[in-house]
């Protein structure tokens, strides 16, 4: 009688990781043996990893890419300015997202839903078209200088766009709602009365944010940081429209060894590594979670 | 006398409802008092006054002779015990119970002999590095009451504060509270709507009903003279007839009264008119049921068994129904369903009720 409802329960869980097997872990593994192979010209560009010799089955599996990457300064470099864009955007992202979330929770129910609707209204329009009206915002000639400008604020153009400046700016404004939500959400659920309790043995407003709401919300922190962290790590379209030559992130890198130099192997390579800097944080960060909710 | 715990013409109000209406209460050093009402009579939002969570809308609370009614919660002098207890999930026991003595910055040493003192008296030791999700209900309500008390409060609040237990558990932390605060000599202002609990804890309960406040008393006073109806029903079962004309013989009123179909037997007492509309009111354990003899006559109608005792619910001539309670003293029970019965009371079990 009651495996019923279980069996059930089970299909439901399948269906994610079905999901993930079939278009996450499926060509993350095709990507895993192009990155084993070596270049060659004609389609696909890159050898076969086995071949039948009469009833031989040869296997060649091709590390040079790996090494190739790992002692060439320009992947390095790359990798290290993703994680600096990415760890300096979550930072600014966190201080604007926080108070944000924590203003939106504090108002009355109706206006909530009001403020809460107004930060995800730009999901409904196309990303790239917001990235590119950030280009004319940002352009020398842009509606933000010719502002200035005509105020009599600056004398000359500001330089943003093609700066790092310009990836920040366009990074936090694409990915601000995916750190609001989480903390949102768990600041509007929290408990009042803590607060009162705070407050009745001896806290101020202040003492009593520091010591009982924060604490309790840095779950909705981290998750907010991880889910903004991780994408903006391989973003490509934002680095690639708003910021400079001298700028150049992973995603960009991924991109231009795919389609400019035509090096799917080494292009493979270069996603292994950063799937593998990715995953090696987020696993160790997981364990500590679930060991601390223990 | 000047009164610990003084509030004076307290009232609040939230928009056009009056939570809290001209309340006036003196409370005494060492009290353990209670404010009872139902849900919704305004008993929670006076005490959240006393502990500075509402400002009033008018009125002063004074603490041992000195006005906090602007001081904010954090400086004053109280401390109060959540109906939901409000732990801090995110601390153990033993950081929760230290919590508002790290925010007072008292020394470590302190703070640890002081904690484990607390520990020990609400048998709390073995849990000071637990989580409060890893505790039963009954050790949260000992922590939350562990974290309230170790900050010595002048007066110490409880909102409902065993309302989330079970009746076993319950009654024993009645007891367990009565303890402690003779022990501690603490002052204890308690809001609850069980008036079972409030007679069993307190030195005097004020009954609360939409804001005002209807009746201040010990326990007995207030069960044996309640001041109108609402106090005699809330406070128990009442059996409460409109009185008519009267007799007086010595001490002794016969009151004529239609709604009993007869004459009711009631003390002589002065300060009720009887010439305006009056009420008898008459406890179910002081009215005695005879099969022959003088007094109301009815028909048992229902019965029920209570252990401790018998309930009889009688359908008297005149249509009205008048409950009685038999104490179970081990006698065979000689009353049953459709018997016809004669209630009768001694008059100083009887109460004359203005209102």
């Amino acid at each position: 009688m009651q495996s019923k409802p279980d069996l059930g329960r089970r299909a439901l869980v399948f269906v994610p990781y079905g999901w993930l097997a079939v278009f996450f872990l499926m060509p993350f593994l095709l990507v895993l043996a192009i990155s084993l192979s070596s270049v060659r010209l004609g389609m696909p560009p890159y050898e076969p990893l086995y071949e039948w010799q009469g009833s031989l089955l040869s296997i060649r599996l091709n590390l040079e890419n790996f090494i190739f990457v790992l002692s060439e300064n320009t992947y390095l470099l790359a990798y290290l300015t993703s994680l600096k864009v990415a760890a300096i955007s979550t930072a600014l992202m966190l201080a604007i997202a926080y108070p944000l979330a924590y203003g939106i929770a504090s108002c009355a129910p109706q206006t909530r839903s009001v403020l809460i609707f107004l930060v995800i209204v730009p999901f409904w329009s196309s990303m790239l078209i917001r990235v590119y009206a950030w280009m004319s915002i940002l352009r020398n000639d842009g509606l933000l200088n010719s502002l200035l400008l005509n105020l009599g604020v600056i004398s000359e153009p500001l330089r943003i766009m093609n700066t790092e400046t310009a990836i920040y700016i366009g990074i936090v404004y694409t990915y601000l709602p995916f750190m609001v939500l989480p903390i949102y959400a768990n600041l509007s659920a929290s408990d009042r009365t803590l607060i009162e309790a705070a407050r009745d043995l001896g806290c101020s407003r202040l003492a009593a944010f520091w010591r009982v709401t924060f604490p309790l919300s840095l779950r909705s922190v981290a998750a907010g940081s991880a889910l903004v962290f991780i994408p903006v790590i391989g973003e490509f379209v934002v680095p690639d429209l708003l910021g400079g030559a001298d700028t150049q992130m992973i995603g960009r890198t991924i991109w231009m060894e795919f389609f400019n130099n035509r090096d799917w192997p080494v292009a493979s390579a270069v996603t292994v590594l950063l799937l593998i800097i990715l995953v090696i944080p987020i696993v160790l960060f997981q364990t500590r979670l679930s060991r601390t909710t223990k | 006398m000047q009164s610990y715990v003084s509030i004076e013409n307290l009232s609040k109000s939230f928009g056009f409802f009056t939570a809290v209406d001209d309340v006036s209460i003196g409370i005494g050093r060492g009290e353990f008092f209670s404010l009872l009402g139902p849900s919704g009579c305004g008993k929670s939002t006076l005490l959240r006054m006393i502990a500075g969570f509402e400002t009033p809308t008018s009125g002063a609370v004074r603490l041992d002779g000195e006005e906090v009614t602007d001081v904010p919660a954090h400086r004053r002098p109280t401390n109060m015990m959540f109906q939901s207890y409000a732990l801090f999930p995110h601390l153990t026991v033993g950081k929760n119970i230290a919590f508002g003595l790290e925010q007072d910055r008292l020394a470590r040493a302190e703070i640890r002999q002081r904690v484990s003192e607390v520990a020990e008296k609400l048998q709390l030791t073995a849990l000071l590095d637990r989580k409060p999700q890893q505790l039963s209900g009954g050790q949260r309500q000992r922590v939350a009451l562990a974290r309230a008390l170790v900050k010595r409060p002048k007066v110490l609040l409880l909102d409902e504060p065993l309302g989330a237990l079970d009746k076993n558990l319950r009654t024993e932390t009645q007891h367990e509270l009565v303890r402690l605060q003779r022990e501690l000599g603490l002052t204890f202002i308690i809001v609850t709507h069980d008036q079972h609990e409030a007679m069993t804890v307190s030195s005097r309960i004020a009954i609360m009903q939409q804001g005002k406040v209807l009746q201040i008393g010990s326990p007995a006073e207030v069960y044996e003279t309640p001041v109108s109806r609402y106090v005699a029903k809330f406070l128990g079962e009442a059996n409460v007839f409109e009185g008519g004309a009267t007799r007086r013989s010595g001490n002794e009123l016969a009151v004529e009264s239609a709604e009993a179909g007869g004459s009711v037997v009631a003390a002589a007492a002065d300060h009720v008119s009887t010439n305006g509309r009056f009420w008898v009111s008459v406890r179910p354990e002081r009215v005695e049921l005879t099969k022959q003899g003088s007094g109301l006559e009815g028909v048992i109608e229902q019965f029920s068994y209570a252990g401790s005792g018998r309930h009889y619910r009688v359908r008297l001539k005149s249509g009205a129904t008048l409950d009685a309670l038999r104490v179970n003293l081990g006698a065979e029970d000689d009353l049953s369903i459709g018997d016809t019965v004669f209630a009768s009371w001694m008059p100083q079990a009887a109460r004359l009720l203005a209102d």
